[in-house]
């Protein structure tokens, strides 16, 4: 069973197109939603747990339609908002046990899990104290707390690590990542940055201003390509023009030739022909395609088979 | 000390790990029972600090202390009585307790109504809410039922203080209960309608705003015109000769309210000679009461209306 499907899934604020004809289907798995701010992935988020109704198309989660069955979906998915959404002037255990109680566990249930929620996410003794007195990297546990209280099935990220510095930005991915892999819960996390999706997650999709620019497992992005990078301390323009009289697919960037392999003799031929105009060669690499690739425009290599 | 970057066990017998829940999960009226017992705690301030508890308490206090002043010189009051310098009907009762001191459950409202939707507002926190198994209508309810509650309760304390008061000044305690029960139980239905209404006006007006500075500005406007203006109008009306401006009073809800306990105990219309500014005669009780349910149902709509378009 796909953990999300949609089908031309389509949402507009009056002349404002947050989604358009969206097609998906993920398997369950840690997933990235990435996209510049305004792409529409908290609107997606949002339709996907019924907060809001789509303009056209439909959306499956967990194999329930998110328009009918909305109130059957919130059972069991858990949701981390993008902004602030805690009262400054209530403990975390109490507020935690609350929203429990609202996820429907019975009051001991409630506090048990709690404890032990706040526990998971790295909140001890402080948990006493009033939110208000948090860092923003306590309020961020309190968050994902909340939203795992009630142990979803899917949970529901957006922007999971705003606002952390680069030591809490570590240990919330950290935190994000055992709870996907060690606990079974899928997790869906919305971010901009793609350091954090290439970190964290086994799906990758990604939607620009609406539209779905691709969904696939992260290594097809982050895999092995049949690209060489020839470095060399000097004479790169020269390279590539031999290169590209032998009959190869070749270009620059920087001190870098970056070649299609496309047989075996590519080898034989970048070592003869680096030899025969004596350059200084520094290093003969596979380039592994980064996931910044997605969004620029064109390949980093004409005829660089996607 | 961190158990967020430690991923093998290191034998600590504290961390358990993550454990799945396969335990019994409730429904939407667990939800919305929660949601109740949360709100009545944040009216009086339980699980907050001790300035949260400062106005709910001191204001019920203020509220009953007319009654328990009432009753530490009830025996000079009977005396007084007895000799001819007082009539009962100048002493506090069930009936016309609230309109005599109602200013304090308005002040009540205007601290208290706000810490119930205004907070929830400005923290942002109405999406948790809606993103589970609780509905805006629901959300909207356990609200009005929270207020609703916590006003009676608070509007009740004079009123057993009364009751009690009465039956240990007279001699014969059993004979006593028999005598005060019938006139005390009609002031219960009466109490909770007023309750209700005040507490449908302060939260409709109070879920407009997030801050919280902001709905008491609100609420204090609106009762105090509703408490003026209507007068004002009626008095220039009455002069003019406009046969409709004594029916503006029936905005006032403290008026109303103070009306139709009237109206539950048996008590005549207390009415004062339109010259003296009393409320207008051509209006029987029975429109006091319907003032009040009408104002509950308007008002109860209202907040509906807005919780249903407010964004998540």
């Amino acid at each position: 069973m796909a953990l999300i499907e949609t089908q031309g899934l389509t949402k507009h604020y009056g002349p404002v197109k947050a989604l358009e004809k969206l097609d998906l289907a993920v398997e369950p798995g840690i997933i990235g939603l990435v996209g510049a701010n305004g792409a529409g992935k908290s609107t997606l988020i949002k339709i996907l747990l019924g907060v809001i109704p789509p303009t056209g198309g439909r959306a499956v989660v967990l194999g329930m339609d998110v328009v009918r069955e909305a109130s059957e979906i919130r059972k069991v998915v858990g949701y981390m908002p993008e902004h602030d959404c805690l009262p400054p002037d209530v403990g975390a255990t109490d507020f935690v046990t609350h929203m429990a109680r609202i996820s429907g566990l019975p009051r001991s249930a409630a506090r048990e899990r709690t404890a032990e929620v706040l526990r998971h996410v790295g909140l001890y003794e402080e948990r006493y104290r009033q939110i208000g007195g948090y860092s923003t990297g306590m309020k961020q546990r309190v968050k994902l707390a909340q939203a795992l209280v009630h142990d979803p099935k899917l949970l529901l990220l957006d922007e999971p690590t705003n606002g952390l510095d680069p030591a809490g930005r570590d240990e919330m991915l950290d935190l994000i990542k055992r709870t996907g892999n060690e606990f079974g819960i899928a997790i869906m996390v919305a971010s901009h940055l793609l350091g954090e999706i290439e970190q964290v997650c086994g799906f990758l999709v990604a939607i620009d201003a609406g539209h779905l620019l691709s969904a696939a497992p992260i290594t097809t992005f982050t895999a092995r390509t049949p690209v060489l990078a020839v470095e060399v301390e000097e004479g790169s323009d020269r390279l590539a023009a031999a290169l590209v009289g032998h009959g190869f697919k070749a270009r620059t960037d920087g001190d870098c030739v970056l070649v299609a392999m496309e047989n075996e003799a590519l080898y034989d031929a970048i070592r003869d022909t680096v030899a025969d105009l004596a350059l200084p060669l520094v290093r003969i690499q596979q380039e592994r395609r980064r996931l910044e690739d997605l969004f620029r425009d064109p390949a980093p290599v004409a005829g660089n088979p996607q | 000390m961190n158990a967020v970057t430690r991923t093998a066990p290191t034998g600590s017998i504290y961390d358990l790990g993550y454990r799945h829940y396969e335990g019994k999960r409730r429904g939407r009226w667990w939800a919305v029972w929660s949601l109740y017992v949360e709100g009545m705690r944040g009216v009086w301030g339980f699980g907050r600090p001790m300035t949260a508890k400062a106005a709910p308490f001191i204001l019920t206090g203020l509220y009953s202390l007319y009654a328990l002043i009432q009753l530490a010189f009830s025996a000079s009051f009977s005396q007084a009585i007895a000799s001819g310098d007082m009539t009962a009907t100048d002493l506090a009762s069930y009936h016309n307790y609230f309109a005599a001191v109602s200013f304090f459950m308005v002040l009540f409202l205007v601290a208290q109504a706000p810490e119930l939707v205004c907070r929830d507002q400005r923290y942002h926190v109405l999406p948790l809410y809606f993103t589970r198994a609780l509905g805006r209508v629901d959300y909207a309810f356990a609200r009005l039922a929270s207020l609703t509650t916590s006003l009676f309760l608070a509007m009740m304390v004079p009123m057993i203080a009364l009751f009690i008061g009465d039956i240990l000044m007279k001699p014969d305690t059993l004979q006593a209960v028999g005598d005060e029960w019938p006139k005390f139980l009609p002031a219960i239905p009466a109490t909770a309608l007023g309750a209700l209404s005040l507490s449908a006006i302060a939260l409709a007006l109070s879920s407009f705003s997030p801050r919280r500075a902001y709905a008491a500005i609100g609420l204090v406007a609106y009762f105090l015109l509703m408490a003026i203006v209507p007068e004002v109008i009626f008095r220039v009306g009455n002069r003019a000769g406009w046969d409709w401006s004594d029916k503006l009073v029936l905005l006032s809800p403290t008026n109303v309210i103070g009306v139709a306990t009237d109206w539950f105990c048996g008590v005549a219309l207390r009415i004062t000679p339109v010259n003296e500014g009393g409320p207008p005669t051509t209006l029987g009780t029975d429109a006091y009461v319907l003032a009040v349910v009408a104002s509950i149902a308007v008002f109860t709509a209202v907040l509906l209306f807005r919780y249903r378009r407010i964004s998540a």
